[in-house]
């Protein structure tokens, strides 16, 4: 029995040994590319040349570009030799050393015979080198080729020239799109994949034309389709006709609706999966087109296989967000999953469960949580934290449960971005839930006694600094400040020396104390820290006895830090030491390129594993920033709200236009974020032009037109109405963008001196009730509802008409309004008759509103609605009834 | 698209890489990202029982075969079901190349094959050709049988 082990374990050595590759080294595999030169050509060498080559390439080894060129132009002698193994290596090795423009001219030739040649594969793989490798010139004059080979008899020719296609479509888009004829009869094809890869192909070049993907999605699904990843695409296309069509009014039927549910009968996993999927994701999806979905989805729970187990939680784990009732029913075998070896399937069965268990599970989940928490890595435990501080903000009552899972968690080991992930929903707990400020303050502070990130610990007395001393009792904390001095590095310590020079400024009694803390940090071994200790104590005022704090120095203290960091980091390079004092007043205050006006592109920037995302920024600081850094609308007051921005063009439009409504009291600004995608071209002297007749409380007043606009830079244009003061005035604004045009000579990108003035038309843009309403939420609606009182309140009962469902219903009520929805109440269960929503918000004038809607739904499904409102003022309960009233 | 098919041996050393639209720079981020996952889970594994896992928007698919392990990426249509179809084509063109379940020493052996059937199976990012049989064919530049 002994002696056929050893044998093996000898065959094993010499395999390991000897490896074909082994001490495989670049410069000696390009000496040994030179056999591509002999004029005996040997066919097997030059193969296995060819493979040392790819394995290179294949463990991400470069070439420079002498040594690539000089392999490319070798490579090019193998066209010679008729050996066929030969010739589609060859093939392979061109494409992977991509040559450079000025010497695909080489093989052009080469390959432009091999595409016509007689031989069926030599024209498929010629064609797909050719496409991977031309460029625009090229390829009108291989046009004429391509189309036929699109509808070749072999389905490999037409397969390669259908893929090329789809490639070239991205770089010539007006070459592609005329073949549209041709790709339309090779959908038709018998041959399985040719089939599919025209219908891809069909589909990109006409997915701007409705109609025309209509007409192809109708025929298609009343056809055959011959294999289960056309099947998928079809699918696929058919939600996008279903999304934009909506729904048939006459006899309340969703068009293909039909289709959808009988592939969920397919043979094929991927199409079954695909069709629930789209089920799930129809808008407004009613309980009885959603269940025979989710149906198919439980049973995929329980399969053997992983990557079925992992595509239906991670489908149903969607569908929870938006209706959590209807995947309660598979709650029990998503619990078995949290066990599940597979750590993705578990992670995603966790947050599922935690968004469709109702307020009584949630201990018992918490138990199974804490379990399963010591075993995954630290990217899941991200997003169980994340999980559970959307449970927390719809629980609230369960606040200290949930807490304390927080804390016990923040505790145990783990890397940076959890410990973030742990800290930061603590602190939005702390801002959401007042009940939970205080145990949430200590969590943190006891964290910090033994904290190893010197960002969060500093993040945390920051915090700590702002909400400490409105707490009953601030002192306790100062302990755990000064702690921070005496322990820690020296950006803590000056973190903590800010943090207390806070409690000082806050709290009266305190500032004797603080003096003296202060006063010991005096003698820090650290710049930054002495000079901040020194700089507080003078600010606070001197001797240290109980006084009041000055405005200014809470204001200096507390106040934001108006000036963008990237312009005072400029000045201060530039400040040159002198007696002349650095002014902060000096420093430019205008915002060079703003967060807000991103490029958005963010489908094709390819998504990996990149450093994480910055820290969001608040989108309505930013605005307030700019808006002010305007002098026109300085005097405008404070910045009541600003809108989501609107897009006012197309996707894929030559101009990109989207606009943000900005809310004043008495004034209304839109910014209108402009982008020109044109290289061609620079647009100077760009403005919108707003016809305002359907407006007719709102006048024009100013309007800020951008200087220069170049290609994929955005900017942004502004116009500014004046308004009747706090009345949430309502109209309709037609909008034209009025630019000179210059061309932009390419080759050096300097524009023309001329231009010419031209429009271009852009979409209406409405200003509606809900955008004087700030959508605020509260932590207990119910102690919010009684301690407003019923003073102010206006009842009133609405009748909706008849409605699809009671969510449509309510989901309009609540974009009418445009308030914050509460407690989760803007999710109605399924096959419920009767809802009731609470809604939360501020309205303009900073009037804080309350809502309750009461929805009945019968039999022919009409709603019926009960309105509640209360707020600080009647005049604006009365006006929300209005908003109800005519809307 | 499809974003990286990756194969390893049996210690993480890479013996194929090939990425598709993922900048160089997150070349070597996605590298050991899968092989440590390999390591993390591939363990006792059976042959060519798929593993899923997915990071933000993107999916993986990965299994093991033989000596080797073999990833897939995909993202927005090439999700973790359509990464399931293309690594069952890979790993049976892998198996029909090397006739067997390979060892290290006989992939290599099967190298310049292999990256043939590679070719064929997935075109920058795109998934052309599914059978196996046919694969064997078009890497000998002899048509499918069909036709």
């Amino acid at each position: 029995m002994a002696q056929p082990l050893v044998k093996k374990d000898d065959d094993r050595d010499d395999e390991y040994e000897y490896s074909p590759f082994l001490g495989i080294e670049k410069g000696a595999v390009l000496q040994e590319a030179r056999v591509f030169n002999d004029p005996q050509l040997d066919p097997r060498r030059c193969s296995q040349v060819i493979t040392k080559l790819l394995y290179l390439l294949n463990q991400g080894e470069t070439f420079t570009k002498i040594e690539a060129t000089e392999v490319f132009f070798a490579v090019t002698k193998l066209f010679q030799s008729k050996d066929v193994g030969l010739r589609r290596m060859v093939y392979l090795i061109i494409k992977e050393l991509s040559p450079s423009a000025d010497e695909v001219i080489i093989v052009t030739s080469s390959l432009m015979k091999d595409m016509n040649s007689r031989t069926d594969m030599y024209r498929a793989n010629a064609i797909r080198v050719l496409c991977r490798i031309t460029d625009g010139t090229l390829l009108t004059q291989i046009e004429r080729y391509l189309k036929q080979a699109i509808v070749d008899k072999n389905p490999v020719v037409a397969s390669a020239a259908l893929v090329s296609g789809i490639h070239l479509l991205q770089t010539n888009p007006e070459i592609v799109k005329r073949w549209s004829n041709e790709v339309q009869e090779a959908v038709q094809s018998r041959a399985a994949l040719v089939q599919f890869h025209a219908l891809g192909l069909l589909h990109q070049i006409r997915q701007n034309d409705r109609l025309a993907v209509s007409k192809l999605v109708t025929s298609l699904t009343r056809g055959t389709v011959r294999s289960p990843l056309a099947q998928c695409l079809l699918i696929r296309y058919t939600s996008q006709v279903i999304r934009e069509s909506g729904m048939n009014n006459q006899t309340g039927e969703r068009p293909f609706y039909d289709y959808l549910e009988g592939c969920l009968r397919h043979k094929a996993e991927m199409v079954i999966f695909e069709a629930a999927r789209a089920i799930t994701e129809l808008s407004g999806v009613t309980s009885r087109e959603l269940n025979p979905a989710i149906t198919v989805l439980q049973l995929f729970l329980s399969s053997s296989k992983p990557v079925l187990r992992f595509a239906a939680v991670r489908t149903l784990n969607k569908v929870a967000m938006t209706h959590p009732t209807a995947v309660t029913n598979c709650n029990i075998d998503m619990e078995s999953l949290i066990s599940d070896q597979n750590r993705s399937i578990a992670t995603l069965a966790i947050t599922t469960l935690l968004k469709t268990g109702n307020e009584s599970s949630v201990d018992r989940l918490m138990k199974q949580i804490t379990n399963f928490m010591s075993d995954i890595a630290d990217e899941f435990k991200i997003v169980v934290v994340e999980a559970i501080r959307s449970l927390c903000l719809k629980f609230p009552l369960k606040y200290r449960a949930l807490m304390n899972f927080l804390s016990n968690i923040l505790r145990e080991e783990g890397g940076f971005d959890y410990k973030k992930a742990i800290v930061d929903s603590i602190v939005i707990l702390i801002r959401d839930i007042p009940d939970a400020k205080e145990s949430g303050l200590l969590h943190l502070c006891e964290f910090i006694e033994d904290c190893e990130f010197t960002y969060l610990s500093t993040q945390i007395l920051h915090f700590l600094g702002n909400e400490g001393p409105k707490t009953s009792d601030p002192s306790k904390y100062i302990r755990y400040i000064y702690n921070r001095v005496i322990l820690e590095n020296a950006t803590v310590r000056a973190a903590a020396v800010s943090t207390l020079a806070k409690f000082g400024a806050m709290v009266d009694s305190l500032k004797p104390r603080i003096f003296i803390l202060l006063k010991r940090c005096l003698f820090d071994n650290d710049d930054e820290v002495r000079d901040r200790a020194t700089l507080y104590l003078n600010t606070l005022g001197g001797d240290g006895s109980v006084v009041e704090t000055d405005s200014e120095v809470k204001e200096f203290l507390f106040g934001s830090f108006d000036i963008p960091l990237a312009n005072m980091e400029t000045s201060l390079k530039n400040y040159e030491p002198s007696e002349e004092p650095f002014d902060i007043d000096s420093v430019p205050r205008e915002v060079k390129s703003l967060p807000l006006a991103e490029k958005k592109a963010p489908g094709k920037k390819p998504t990996g594993l990149g450093a994480p995302p910055s820290a969001p920024t608040s989108a309505a600081d930013a605005y307030e920033k700019l808006l002010l850094l305007i002098p026109e609308f300085a005097s405008f007051g404070k910045l009541f709200k600003s809108s989501a921005p609107v897009e006012l063009t197309e996707a894929e439009t030559e101009y990109a236009v989207n606009v943000v409504k900005h809310i004043f009291d008495n004034y209304v600004v839109f910014q209108y974020n402009c982008t020109n995608t044109i290289p061609e071209q620079l647009l100077e002297n760009v403005i919108v032009v707003v016809d305002a007749s359907d407006a007719e409380d709102f006048s024009e007043i100013a309007s800020k037109p951008l200087r220069s606009l170049p290609c994929d830079s955005p900017g942004q244009t502004f116009v500014a109405f004046e308004k009747p003061e706090g009345v949430p005035a309502v109209g309709k604004f037609s909008n034209v963008l009025r630019f000179i045009v210059k061309e932009v000579e390419p080759s050096t990108g300097e524009a023309e001196e001329d231009g010419v003035e031209d429009e271009y038309q852009l979409e209406d843009l409405e200003v509606v009730a809900a955008d004087y309403m700030l959508k605020v939420g509260v932590s207990n609606f119910k102690n919010a509802w009684e301690s407003m009182g019923p003073d102010c309140e206006r009842v009133d009962e609405y009748g909706l008409g008849p409605r699809e469902s009671l969510t449509e219903a309510v989901n309009a009520v609540i974009s009418l309004l445009g308030m914050q929805p509460c407690e989760g109440t803007e999710v109605v269960a399924s096959n419920s008759r009767s809802h009731t929503c609470l809604l939360s918000g501020v309205y303009i004038g900073n009037v804080k509103v309350l809502v309750r809607l009461s929805f009945g739904i019968d039999g022919q499904k009409e709603v019926a609605m009960k309105l509640a409102v209360r707020s600080e003022d009647e005049s604006v309960s009365d006006a929300l009834h209005e908003i109800v009233a005519s809307g | 698209m499809l974003l990286a098919v990756l194969v390893a041996n049996s210690e993480g050393n890479i013996l194929v890489e090939r990425f598709n639209g993922v900048p160089a720079e997150e070349r070597l981020h996605w590298r050991s990202f899968l092989v440590k996952l390999g390591a993390d889970n591939l363990k006792g594994v059976k042959n060519e029982e798929l593993l899923v896992a997915s990071h933000k928007s993107v999916y993986i698919v990965y299994t093991v075969l033989g000596d080797v392990s073999i990833f897939v990426v995909g993202k927005d249509e090439y999700d973790e079901l359509a990464l399931s179809e293309a690594i069952f084509v890979i790993t049976s063109a892998v198996k029909d190349v090397c006739g067997k379940v390979p060892t290290e020493r006989l992939f290599l052996d099967k190298y310049g094959k292999i990256c043939l059937c590679l070719d064929e199976i997935v075109w920058k990012g795109l998934l052309e050709n599914t059978d196996k049989d046919r694969i064997k064919r078009l890497v000998r530049l002899k048509p499918p049988t069909e036709f």
